[in-house]
């Protein structure tokens, strides 16, 4: 666990402590990965004891995912890896980047990146493994595409490529906590039985397929591992040889006790991974970058890997931990040596590097180690495993054909390795030498590709002391006690009449290379993946933007009429497919509805053809007023009171905006309107319908019921509407005086900056009429008398909130009502001339607010109103933090109204601007 | 039930407008719509009783339902928030509210 905090918070020193450092970063870094690697190792003792080291934190109980960490000897070798290889690569990034400018991020990323792969194989939890196993994607993709703008289109064929597989994998994650209960792997690994069967089992294998194949580069979706190379040598060799792709490797590893009696299973595996070993190997034949043979060599390899998985036994098992040991140091070995060349040479193409032997004699001894190796010779460590491969392949259960096809493929396979691994030495180090001028790296830059490279020799050896590593590997995923007995010389045996084979072949292969370049060079596959991938990648593009078209543009009446359309449809059938309902409650009509009915009737079809924006305004005031006095009339005289103020202050807002517009609206075609009409008529008809169906046709609801009965005993007050919004859902107040705070920032910031001299004409014309100031003399008058009288209404208002809640709200109304009013009449008027004043009043009166909220923990939660009386000189007064409430909800409305007056308002100094012609 | 018209006519009037170009006439529209639901609200709570929700003026069985009317007291407030917003946004533009596209 503290492994991946104290990796977690490298990365987050890295980045400072590069722009410090500079390349040389890697020091400290590769020392902390070298101590977390001496941490696991005094762990591995217990863990090849058969005692997994288990570590669990809650995480999210109720869907039974927990921080759950498990090191057992499967996750043991990968975290050998993981940080052993990391310590190298750190080390080398030392000296291989220019002294202050590796790629930004680089150090913490690789430091994230190692977190999440350590986190990756030792997740008890899918979900966990799902999390870290993206944030290698993640961390993937930033490393690729850090290297440059060439390396933007591998990087997000790579992210697409293997977020893909994350999909799939998170596909499988859902499926497994829906069937089987517990997203626990080694409860699941033990209870096989849990997992799916039939339909949702082919679908499970199929997803977790998925996953492994985009991951590990498996044919079809290996392109983007080549791709990759664009990224730099350090991730190349970390990332997309020796552990990250390894990470498919782990999950099949992991899971295939789980899958392995599984038809589906072996056979996908194993086609997948001998077509991919073949074909990795044939493309590697045919690089002549020295990075991208070593890509497709890892792809093939890794589709030996994957078929070993595939054939499932404890031999193959054993086989699949060894190569992938192998692999890992051989293959960054290789990878190091390969960025040295390229830094030395200045190049990597097989074509134009020759005999660098005799310059860099211990580059081209490094490379031979690692080569051996890699092409499976005597004494390397991956001479041992491929002989374990073919062991593996041969003894395959089934019938006797197949083992001996599985070995023949495998075989083909090896000599294309072997082939192109002598084409890699020998293309760069033998024949003439053309760069005479080069010279070997100092030996900072080659140490960490030797420790690899001998490491590799050496464990050839001394491949015993693997033994117990590989024992419990197949412990953890077989669940049986074997005894590897690995050796270097296993004596004549079948496999080894085969690795002879091998190399025989092989050395066919190269000696005839010439030849086999040609026919390599007129041969191409019929369809290339990556094409695929991008035709696919397009076309989705394209979709997206064809999905998005209709509704790309700013006119609301091409992003509301589907709405609008679906809405109606929507009311027509639950109108038709509606239950069956109660009878409707007489009494529901009075006769003064119809009077206001007939009002609002012809007012909004007033509004409808309204031409001139000033009669809309008016009829729309006059609407709100109907609805106003409609609420009265139905009871609601709290709702009455704050729809007559907002009308007032919409009004006045509206006005103020009016200043800046032509006088009339926009000419409209007939057309449009009769469309328009029509899909308005339809929609206020289904809301009629709909209103009249599904409303009056019950009693009191219970909830309306329980407020009325109890407001007066938990509340005090008898005002049922205002307890529910202060003292029931005060929260819901605060949230909305929230909303209007919000609103007055956002006309602040809209309106700031915007010059104020918008539309200023045209004002045709002299003479009284058209004289606003004078004819505003009659409003000022009144406006000057009623001021004071507004102001002390909206402070008595605000007062009285104490006893009849919802005050503040009424009062701030009232109060900017009287604002706006002042300032229609009168433009400029001297409290209103400081622009600023809004936004910094409603933010104190929402601190007010809610500020006071928090006396309610006094009383045990947030809100509650406290009570209590004050003796002030003579008189009893009763105090409530409510009050104080209703302030901070005085000052936002206040605050909202200036703000809205202050920014929409046009200074009368600029009224003299140009004018401008009327758009026709 | 008269108030399903109330509510019909408003919805009209209302989409209408906010199908319109200008934006002060989609301001406006949806000053309507906002009047519709408000008016649909109240009538959830029935218009059969029509006492105020104040414990204790009436019998219980004539005075309103106070939650359809606190559902209002929030929408008002910010359907007035909203407006205002979109009578800046109208204001934003130089001169003109126009919301389509040059043909």
């Amino acid at each position: 666990m503290w492994t991946l905090v104290a990796l977690g918070g490298a990365a987050l020193i890295a980045q400072p402590l590069q722009h410090r450092l500079g390349r040389t970063t890697g020091w400290p870094l590769a020392a902390l990965f070298l101590a977390l690697l001496g941490a696991f190792a005094s762990q591995a003792p217990t863990v090849l004891a058969g005692r997994p080291v288990i570590l669990e934190f809650p995480w999210i109980a109720t869907l039974d995912v927990a921080f759950r960490l498990r090191l057992d000897g499967l996750s043991l070798m990968f975290c050998f890896i993981v940080l052993g290889v990391g310590t190298l690569i750190l080390a080398y990034c030392t000296r291989y980047f220019p002294k202050h400018a590796p790629d930004r991020g680089l150090f913490a990323l690789l430091c994230l990146f190692a977190m999440a792969m350590l986190g990756l194989v030792l997740a008890d939890d899918l979900l966990l493994l799902f999390v870290f196993w993206e944030l290698t994607t993640i961390s993937s993709f930033f490393l690729i595409g850090g290297a440059g703008p060439s390396a933007v289109l591998p990087a997000r064929q790579a992210l697409l490529t293997t977020v893909s597989g994350g999909l799939a994998l998170l596909g499988a994650v859902v499926l497994v906590s829906v069937t089987a209960g517990t997203t626990r792997i080694s409860l699941l690994l033990e209870n096989p039985e849990l997992l799916p069967d039939g339909g949702p089992g082919v679908a499970l294998v199929l997803l977790v397929f998925l996953a492994a194949v985009a991951k590990s580069a498996q044919v079809p979706l290996h392109f983007w591992l080549p791709a990759a190379m664009a990224a730099s040598t350090p991730v190349s060799a970390y990332l997309h040889a020796a552990t990250m792709v390894k990470a498919g490797i782990y999950l099949l590893m992991r899971l295939s006790p789980a899958f392995s009696g599984r038809p589906l299973w072996i056979v996908l595996l194993l086609t997948t991974g001998l077509v991919t070993a073949l074909l990795g190997a044939t493309l590697a034949l045919k690089q002549h970058d020295l990075k991208a043979l070593l890509a497709y060599s890892t792809v093939s390899q890794l589709g030996f890997l994957v078929a070993l998985i595939g054939v499932g036994t404890p031999e193959a098992f054993e086989a699949a931990t060894v190569h992938t040991v192998a692999h890992a140091l051989f293959k960054a070995t290789l990878f190091m040596l390969v960025g040295i060349i390229d830094h030395e040479a200045g190049s990597r193409d097989v074509r134009r590097l020759n005999g660098l032997r005799k310059t860099m004699p211990v580059t081209a001894a490094l490379t031979a180690l690692a080569a051996l190796s890699l092409a499976g010779i005597p004494p390397a460590l991956g001479f041992v495993s491929k002989e374990k491969i073919l062991a593996a392949f041969l003894e395959v259960s089934g019938p006797p054909w197949l083992g001996e096809a599985l070995a023949g493929v495998a075989v083909l396979a090896s000599a294309l390795t072997f082939a192109y691994g002598f084409r890699l030495f020998h293309g760069t180090f033998i024949g003439p030498l053309t760069q005479p001028s080069l010279h070997e790296p100092t030996w900072q830059f080659l140490l960490p590709a030797a420790v690899a490279a001998v490491a590799g020799i050496v464990l050839g050896f001394a491949v015993p002391v693997l033994d117990p590593l590989v024992e419990e590997v197949i412990a953890a995923t077989h669940g049986i006690v074997t005894d590897p007995h690995l050796t270097l010389w296993p004596g004549l045996s079948p496999e080894l009449l085969l690795s002879a084979l091998t190399i025989l072949l092989g050395t066919v292969l190269f000696l005839a290379r010439h030849p086999v370049d040609r026919w390599l060079h007129r041969w191409d596959t019929p369809v290339r993946a990556e094409d695929l991938f991008d035709r696919g990648h397009d076309s989705v593009v394209h979709l997206g933007a064809g999905v998005g078209a209709p509704t790309a543009g700013f006119a609301p009446v091409r992003h509301l009429l589907p709405v609008l359309a679906l809405l109606v449809a929507l009311g027509v059938s639950a109108l038709l497919l509606r239950p069956p309902l109660g009878p409707r409650i007489s009494g529901a009509t009075v006769v003064e509805d119809w009077f206001l009915a007939a009002i609002i009737t012809s007012t909004v079809a007033g509004l409808m053809v309204a031409r001139s924006r000033v009669a809309a305004v008016s009829l729309m005031g006059l609407v709100g007023f109907v609805v106003s006095v409609w609420f009265l009339l139905l009871g609601a005289p709290d709702l009455a009171l704050t729809q007559l103020l907002i009308e007032v202050l919409t009004v006045a807002v509206a006005v103020l905006v009016l200043r800046r517009l032509p006088t009339s609206f926009h000419p409209v075609r007939r057309t449009r309107t009769a469309v328009v009409l029509g899909v308005a008529v339809a929609c206020g008809a289904v809301a009629a319908a709909g209103t009249y169906a599904f409303t009056g046709r019950r009693e009191l609801s219970p909830g309306g019921r329980y407020f009325l009965t109890e407001t007066e005993e938990l509340t005090g007050g008898s005002n049922a509407v205002n307890t529910v919004l202060v003292d029931f859902r005060a929260l819901d107040t605060l949230g909305e005086v929230t909303v209007l705070a919000v609103v007055a920032l956002g006309l602040a910031a809209l309106l700031h900056g915007t010059s104020p001299s918008g539309w200023t004409g045209p004002r045709t014309g002299g003479g009284p009429i058209h004289n606003e100031a004078d004819n505003l003399m009659v409003i000022r008058v009144w406006v000057r008398l009623l001021s004071p009288i507004v102001v002390a209404l909206s402070v008595y208002l605000l007062f009285r909130g104490h006893y009849s809640p919802g005050g503040g709200f009424v009062a701030g109304l009232v109060g900017g009502a009287g604002i706006a009013l002042a300032h229609v009449s009168a433009p400029g008027a001297p409290l209103l001339s400081e622009r600023r004043l809004g936004p910094p009043l409603v933010g104190f009166g929402l601190l007010v607010a809610a500020l006071t909220g928090l006396l309610g923990f006094v009383e045990g939660s947030y809100l509650r109103s406290l009570h209590g009386e004050v003796a002030l000189f003579d008189l009893t007064v009763g105090v409530s933090t409510a009050l104080l409430f209703d302030v901070g909800l005085y000052l936002v409305v206040i605050g909202l109204v200036v703000t809205a007056v202050n920014r929409m308002d046009i200074p009368s100094e600029e009224s003299g601007d140009p004018r401008r012609e009327e758009r026709t | 039930m008269i108030l399903a018209l109330g509510v019909g006519v408003l919805v009209t009037g209302g989409v209408f407008l906010v199908l319109q170009r200008g934006v002060v006439r989609v301001a406006f529209g949806f000053v309507l719509l906002g009047h519709a639901v408000n008016l649909l609200l109240l009538s959830s709570g029935g218009t059969d009783r029509r006492e105020p929700a104040i414990a204790g003026s009436a019998p219980l069985e004539r005075l309103t339902d106070p939650i359809p009317q606190a559902f209002v007291l929030t929408a008002i407030v910010i359907t007035f928030g909203i407006t205002i917003l979109l009578l800046a946004l109208a204001a934003r533009g130089g001169g003109d509210d126009d919301t389509e596209e040059e043909p």
